[in-house]
């Protein structure tokens, strides 16, 4: 079973995961804070971790920031209710390989972190809208073109995405196979992380002064 | 009392003297030869190396913090006088720093009882002026008003100070009582509910996610009331339908706009779809997606619940033809409705606009 940690800053939230995930996944561990969770993370080495975006004393990506180095196998996997684009960006870009709202179901949060584990990003409709939004607006800072635009295709994706369409119904509609999708999305991760166009390296910026 | 990290030092357990400038050296990370050096080439300059070394003991040793200071006055005063500065003038500056002292700490208020040293305060200062100035002033001429107008610059600096932090204690609390409002008007309002409907569970969750988003919307977005852009109206209306019909509505947008005539109309017809999903589609869960582009905005309503066939529905259902189709037509832009039966249906709006310069 996928090995998870939770980092989450209320407990009640925590109790309520833990419930939702049991049988599905394995929690291992959990953490309230950016402090508590480094050492967590570090002894347990899980597949994956359940990052809230906002903690008190740094944020998700603080988390990442400690331990991404040591435990590279780690993947981590932003739950949030936050709506400022700035902040979930700025996880991503930290290196979280997906985004999910906290009203997610049991179900799909349990397939989100599958997916995670098995290297896979996972974009919810929201992720992708602030995605699209972010690389629409503000100008690259470097000619790297190749990183600083979406595709014609992975903008589709994208925007498929936040209509609400699954991959495997994206695959159906675009006449590609959901390996293909997913290395769509993957790609669009990648390029997140590497941009530096002006308005995500502003983000990013707004973020660590916070 | 606050200390200067320097100050903060422990005296040497390997006393020489009394432990001062091991203790000095140990807090600065330098050899403590070095630290003696420096004290004995300052006992040279008028005996000021032997007066700091008497201040900073009695300050180490904690309970004598005035007479480290007084002490402290004195080494200054030694030490200026070493290299030259005028006695007079050295004893009045000492006045006039140990009358603005004493104000600082025990006299700067106008409140009645506020200050037990306000007069010798005040008396030590101006002294120190008229000595100081005495000894400097060319001219007899310059005291008189250097003093009263020392003596009016202490009088009002510390009451601007303490208006200023009065005002600024008034705000706090208006700013206080305007979040307690506001708490009240949403947050308590919506656990009362909770509670009252604890036992309808998707009643309870429509609320709080209702709430959430006011909240969220008023911590960091635009603000309670009516939306004056596009991304925030259509905001405000999937929230609205939320609550009315107990439906979870996944929204997401990119990009945005000022609200004007057409776009309210997009918001209406868009609105008008996520009722329909709500109440007809059967749906757990609605997709919104709107896209503001230079020359377009697009907004899609995607369900996964019953699906229907056109053909079928009542020619006596208005809705889809008129909130929807028509309103879009009327603004001049167009809907695509894409449905079949237990395949959910998607509605897309779409609307030209002109760049904005």
């Amino acid at each position: 079973m996928i090995r998870v940690v939770l980092v989450d800053d209320h407990e009640l939230f925590r109790a309520g995961v833990r419930n939702e995930l049991a049988g599905l996944v394995e929690i291992v561990g959990e953490a309230g804070s950016v402090a508590e969770a480094a050492p967590v993370v570090r002894e347990l080495d899980p597949d994956v971790v359940l990052l809230d975006v906002h903690l008190p004393d740094g944020g998700g990506e603080g988390v990442i920031a400690a331990v991404a180095q040591e435990r590279p196998g780690v993947k981590f996997l932003a739950l949030s209710v936050s709506d400022a684009a700035e902040d979930v960006i700025g996880v991503i870009r930290a290196g979280a390989r997906g985004y999910v709202t906290k009203t997610i179901s049991r179900d799909e949060l349990a397939d989100a972190i599958r997916r995670v584990a098995d290297g896979d990003a996972v974009f919810s409709p929201r992720l992708a809208g602030f995605v699209l939004d972010a690389f629409r607006t503000g100008e690259p800072l470097a000619a790297d073109a190749e990183l600083e635009t979406l595709t014609p295709r992975e903008r589709e994706v994208l925007q498929l995405i936040a209509r609400g369409y699954l991959y495997k119904e994206i695959a159906a509609r675009l006449h590609l196979s959901v390996k293909t999708i997913e290395a769509h999305v993957s790609s669009v991760l990648r390029k997140l992380q590497l941009s530096t166009r002006h308005e995500l390296t502003r983000w990013a910026q707004e973020r660590r002064l916070v | 009392m606050t200390q200067i990290p320097v100050l903060a030092f422990e005296r040497s357990d390997d006393p020489v003297v009394a432990g001062v400038c091991g203790g000095i050296a140990q807090s600065l990370r330098v050899d403590a030869t070095l630290v003696r050096l420096v004290f004995a080439l300052l006992a040279l300059a008028g005996g000021a190396g032997i007066l700091l070394y008497l201040a900073l003991w009695a300050w180490s040793s904690g309970r004598r913090p005035v007479l480290a200071i007084v002490i402290l006055v004195v080494a200054t005063m030694a030490l200026l006088g070493a290299l030259g500065v005028p006695g007079t003038t050295v004893l009045g500056a000492g006045l006039v720093v140990g009358g603005v002292f004493l104000l600082a700490r025990r006299g700067a208020s106008l409140r009645p009882g506020g200050g037990s040293f306000f007069i010798p305060g005040i008396a030590l200062t101006m002294a120190g002026a008229v000595v100081m100035l005495d000894h400097i002033g060319k001219s007899r001429a310059v005291v008189a008003p250097g003093a009263l107008a020392g003596a009016l610059l202490l009088l009002m600096v510390p009451w601007v100070w303490q208006l200023a932090r009065e005002r600024g204690e008034r705000i706090r609390l208006a700013e206080r009582a305007a979040i307690a409002a506001r708490i009240h008007d949403s947050v308590l309002q919506t656990l009362a509910l909770v509670q009252r409907d604890a036992d309808d569970p998707p009643r309870v969750r429509a609320l709080a996610r209702r709430q959430e988003r006011e909240l969220r919307r008023w911590l960091y977005g635009s603000g309670f009331g009516t939306a004056t852009t596009f991304a925030d109206a259509l905001a405000e209306a999937v929230a609205e339908v939320e609550e009315a019909h107990l439906a979870r509505v996944e929204l997401a947008t990119s990009g945005d706009a000022e609200l004007d005539e057409p776009l309210t109309q997009l918001v209406l017809a868009a609105r008008e779809a996520i009722v329909n999903a709500a109440k007809h589609a059967r749906s757990d869960e609605i997709s919104v997606y709107a896209e503001v582009e230079p020359r377009r905005v697009d907004v899609f309503v995607r369900d996964r619940g019953a699906g229907f066939d056109r053909s079928t529905v009542g020619s006596d259902r208005r809705g889809l033809a008129d909130s929807i189709e028509r309103r879009m037509r009327d603004a001049g832009g167009s809907a695509t409705i894409t449905s079949a039966p237990g395949a959910g249906t998607e509605v897309e709006l779409s609307l030209p606009r002109e760049e904005e310069p």
